[in-house]
């Protein structure tokens, strides 16, 4: 069974920003490990992304950011909270510089993913990160002999 | 780790006179200023004139860009200057909409109106420099008109202004994208071109290679993709707009990315000219010289410069630089070492003019012209990446031209792939980056370099200024000349709009306003977002 295991990831742009290559990289990354990837494109607005995480029940909403609209980024994560996604997975990949980074991952954004990072970091982070492979680990651990379920 | 070019020819250890069997220094180089122009288009080079040192700027304000551009001049940049538009005047809707109270002034420069570019032009002379104005293909009749309305405003005749305003419709499809239709941002560009053909004005349209490859595609693909441009445009202007080639041959100028594998990207620009000189001639009958003369300007690449060790981003643009000098450029914008971070700070921009003042003034390279001409090894190279280029370009011709070649979606999956492509070897170290893949460092031990920051209120500002502005201007007039306008837009993709735009945008009218109401008559919506109504009550 491939390492994506049908994981349900949305690759989008946010805003204004135009720069699809990033996001059609990591697309094929996705899809090539197995996960189920819905590409949403350019001019996307946080709303419109929130309402298709929803619609689709994604595990995971990737943001594709190389346009410094790090606000719009924020209002995403706010938004996800004020419709209850708090088990949705979002994660950021771009050349982000360090203050906007640390600022993302305050306001709640689970993971960066820098330029350079390999294939097999977004690959493995999202597969034992994402939700549903997060309920797996758990319903096993509550199986196994030695366990109080049991 | 791969020894071969990005379009996979094997390269040999070393090169010999067999390797350029059959070379024919008059019919394969020519002299340099004569055809086919593979060694360039000046006998004496840079001596008769240097390249353009330029930089690009824009960021928040006009007001600020303004600050900027002066900084430019001071630091020597005065042979031309280089401002983007942000991504809100790219997509030709307003600050003040919606979309754009997020993004005003972020990575560009808001210039949506005449205003706008009044305020960046401020104490800057139009004339005696080239005034490129970059962003996208819609913003394109803006741009245009912004230039002419002010070149009237200052008592200047806009034949006397020279540079590049105009960006081609297909630069939608190379990442540097709008929202507006394709057929429209065609049908505009077209009108542009004619206009200034006819009105005897000196500004070219980007037509380039750059966005194309800086998206993944390789050097012989961006060679293919960029003559396709430039015939499919030519071939329309003369064909659908009753112009002369050798006219429409000064429109466009090509913009080249040059990375850091040095000999290949210096024997690319060379296949280019040499390819080019022959389509004039031979496909276009060409009877001038300067219309078999694709003029080429240097980028150096941005995408080489790294997030990790940004100093490594100095030598990577030296050698880059260099390369583009000694393959010889018009004009040359070298990215910054903070590429990968924002836009420039102060000392990055000053660093990248230098390097360029370095290469000019202390390398001796610009005393000669196509120095490494009958070099065993340039030679070869440049013949390898013309023969590649020249399959893909005829596959493209075979489609029916770049228009149905995108059509049938093959130059886009040939994109795709190819950035895929790339994106595989560096991951799998086949190709190595310093500091990326090969002997990183943790970011805990890197240099921090100061960056440009960000303020995220000044896009509000932006936002909140034009929509008090708004209302400031002479209504009566707006109104009238954006009524013409819509009547104009109704006559018909031949019937030129460039007039009644220049005529809108002297009453102050938007970019937002202009397009939206070009949308109307065409029987688009007004706002390419559908959030927002045409203030106009229009006939």
């Amino acid at each position: 069974m491939k390492a994506g295991n049908g994981i349900k990831v949305i690759v989008t742009m946010i805003g204004l920003d135009g720069h699809t290559t990033g996001g059609e990289v990591v697309s094929m990354i996705l899809r090539d490990a197995g996960f189920e990837v819905i590409y949403l494109g350019v001019n996307q607005t946080p709303q419109m992304i929130v309402d298709a995480a929803i619609q689709e029940d994604v595990d995971v909403i990737g943001i594709s950011s190389h346009a410094s609209n790090y606000s719009q980024i924020e209002e995403l994560v706010e938004l996800a909270r004020a419709n209850e996604l708090d088990d949705t997975l979002i994660v950021v990949g771009g050349n982000i510089p360090r203050e906007p980074a640390e600022q993302l991952l305050a306001k709640g954004v689970h993971k960066l993913f820098l330029p350079g990072s390999s294939g097999n970091a977004i690959v493995d982070y999202l597969s034992t990160e994402a939700r549903s492979a997060k309920a797996r680990t758990k319903a096993a651990a509550a199986s196994r002999p030695g366990s109080l379920s049991a | 780790m791969k020894r071969e070019t990005d379009y996979g020819y094997v390269i040999k250890p070393v090169y010999t006179p067999g390797d350029i069997e059959g070379f024919d220094y008059s019919r394969d180089l020519g002299h340099p200023g004569a055809y086919p122009y593979t060694r360039g288009y000046h006998e004496s080079g840079y001596r008769t004139r240097m390249w353009t040192q330029r930089m690009t700027a824009g960021l928040g304000s006009s007001v600020q860009a303004n600050g900027v551009l002066k900084k430019y001049r001071e630091m020597g940049q005065r042979g031309g200057l280089c401002v983007i538009s942000d991504r809100v005047f790219s997509h030709c809707i307003d600050p003040d909409h919606p979309l754009g109270r997020k993004e005003a002034g972020v990575l560009g420069w808001p210039g949506c109106s005449l205003l706008e570019f009044e305020e960046l032009m401020e104490g800057i002379p139009l004339t005696g420099q080239s005034i490129t104005l970059l962003g996208s293909s819609a913003p394109t009749v803006m741009r245009l008109a912004y230039v002419v309305a002010l070149a009237h405003k200052r008592g200047i005749d806009p034949s006397e202004v020279h540079g590049s305003v105009m960006e081609s419709p297909f630069e939608n499809y190379f990442g540097q994208t709008d929202v507006q239709p394709f057929d429209l941002n065609l049908k505009l560009w077209l009108d542009a071109s004619e206009y200034v053909v006819r009105n005897k004005i000196r500004m070219r349209s980007s037509v380039i290679s750059q966005h194309f490859q800086e998206s993944g595609g390789n050097n012989a693909q961006a060679i293919a993709v960029v003559l396709s441009m430039y015939k499919e445009l030519c071939g329309k202007l003369v064909n659908e707009r009753g112009l002369d080639f050798d006219d429409v041959a000064m429109v466009p100028y090509e913009l080249v990315s040059i990375g850091t594998r040095f000999f290949e990207e210096i024997a690319k620009v060379r296949a280019l000219r040499r390819m080019w000189a022959r389509i004039a001639k031979e496909e276009f009958k060409a009877k001038t010289e300067k219309a078999c003369q694709m003029l080429i300007a240097v980028h150096t690449s941005g995408r080489t410069m790294t997030y990790q060790q940004p100093l490594n981003n100095i030598s990577r643009c030296a050698i880059q630089s260099l390369a583009g000098a000694m393959v010889g450029c018009t004009a040359m914008d070298n990215a910054t070492m903070d590429n990968a971070y924002a836009e420039p700070s102060a000392l990055a921009a000053r660093m990248s003019l230098n390097t360029q003042h370095i290469v000019a003034h202390e390398t001796g390279v610009a005393d000669v012209v196509d120095p490494l001409a009958g070099s065993y090894f340039v030679e070869a190279l440049t013949n390898e990446v013309e023969q590649e280029a020249a399959k893909i370009l005829k596959k493209i011709d075979d489609l029916g031209g770049l228009i149905a070649a995108i059509d049938k979606g093959y130059i886009q999956e040939m994109l795709r792939d190819e950035a895929n492509k790339k994106f595989i070897e560096m991951d799998k170290k086949e190709r190595l980056i310093v500091g990326v893949n090969h002997l990183a460092i943790p970011p805990e031990e890197d240099f921090e370099i100061p960056i440009q920051k960000l303020h995220p209120g000044d896009s509000e500002a932006i936002a909140d200024r034009m929509a008090k502005w708004k209302p400031t201007r002479d209504q009566d007039l707006l109104k009238a000349r954006i009524q013409q306008l819509h009547t104009d837009a109704q006559k018909g993709d031949r019937f030129n709009l460039m007039p009644s735009i220049v005529e809108a945008v002297e009453a102050y009218a938007t970019s937002g306003e202009v397009i939206g109401t070009i949308r109307k008559a065409r029987g688009l919506s007004y706002d390419p977002f559908n959030m927002i109504e045409s203030p106009f009550a229009l006939q």
